[in-house]
């Protein structure tokens, strides 16, 4: 089987073609600005939760709506955890680092 | 809102759905032996959220099932008329015992999304906690 060369390079710049991020539409925000955000999104995620479990208890919502507030409370605590192991990880790095 | 968070949120609405129409069938079965009892059917609407970009699953209006009463032939009942027959309910077991286990089915089907969708969100957790 011959592979011409053309052909190689055409491939390859579909490859790249590919493989190039895609343009962000969102404004860049500072790592902190965007930490805030996602510390507020975790609060509301909870709270809401909180009163969907709150209500369902009290037997007005079903028990499907408290299974999956629930499971997104579950993911959204899971995520702040990982996070903030990462953010520990990291730190600790730093301060391990000979001067 | 991610995907996962939305499959969760729609399979969510399908088991709801599919709660209501149990409750129905339920309701049918129960009054299976009421005089004049018409059985009661409910159709599923698909609602669309623009807010969150969901398509979940919601219960329609319940309607009654407008065929024909059975006709049962028994003097001794105070409900029997002049030819000693009164009207039943529309009821046939056997359509509400296959509505069940299709409702059943159903159920389960979306809670196997729900659980597929949870363990998918988890595990990329994993991966960013290694």
């Amino acid at each position: 089987m011959d592979i011409k060369a053309t052909l190689a390079s055409q491939l390859y710049s579909q490859v790249q073609a590919v493989a190039r991020p895609a343009p962000q539409d969102t404004p860049v925000r500072s790592p902190g600005e965007a930490f805030a955000t996602a510390a507020t999104d975790f609060m509301a995620t909870l709270r809401q939760s909180e009163e969907t479990v709150k209500a369902g208890l009290a037997g007005r919502a079903d028990p499907q709506a408290v299974v999956e507030a629930l499971a997104a409370t579950e993911l959204a605590v899971q995520t702040a955890v990982a996070v903030r192991d990462k953010v520990v990880e990291a730190y600790q790095e730093i301060l391990r680092m000979p001067v | 809102m991610s995907d996962l968070e939305r499959t969760m949120a729609a399979s969510a609405s399908g088991m709801a759905a599919q709660a209501a129409r149990i409750r129905l069938t339920t309701e049918n079965i129960a009054n299976a032996d009421t005089p004049g009892y018409r059985r009661k059917t409910v159709s599923f609407e698909a609602v669309l959220d623009d807010t969150r970009d969901t398509r979940a699953v919601a219960t329609g209006p319940v309607r009654l099932d407008r065929s024909e009463l059975v006709r049962i032939y028994d003097p001794g009942n105070p409900l029997a008329g002049a030819d000693g027959s009164y009207l039943g309910s529309n009821v046939d077991l056997v359509v509400e015992i296959a509505d069940a286990r299709e409702a059943n089915r159903s159920y389960e089907a979306n809670l196997k999304m729900f659980d597929q969708a949870r363990q998918m969100a988890s595990s990329l957790l994993g991966l960013l906690r290694r």
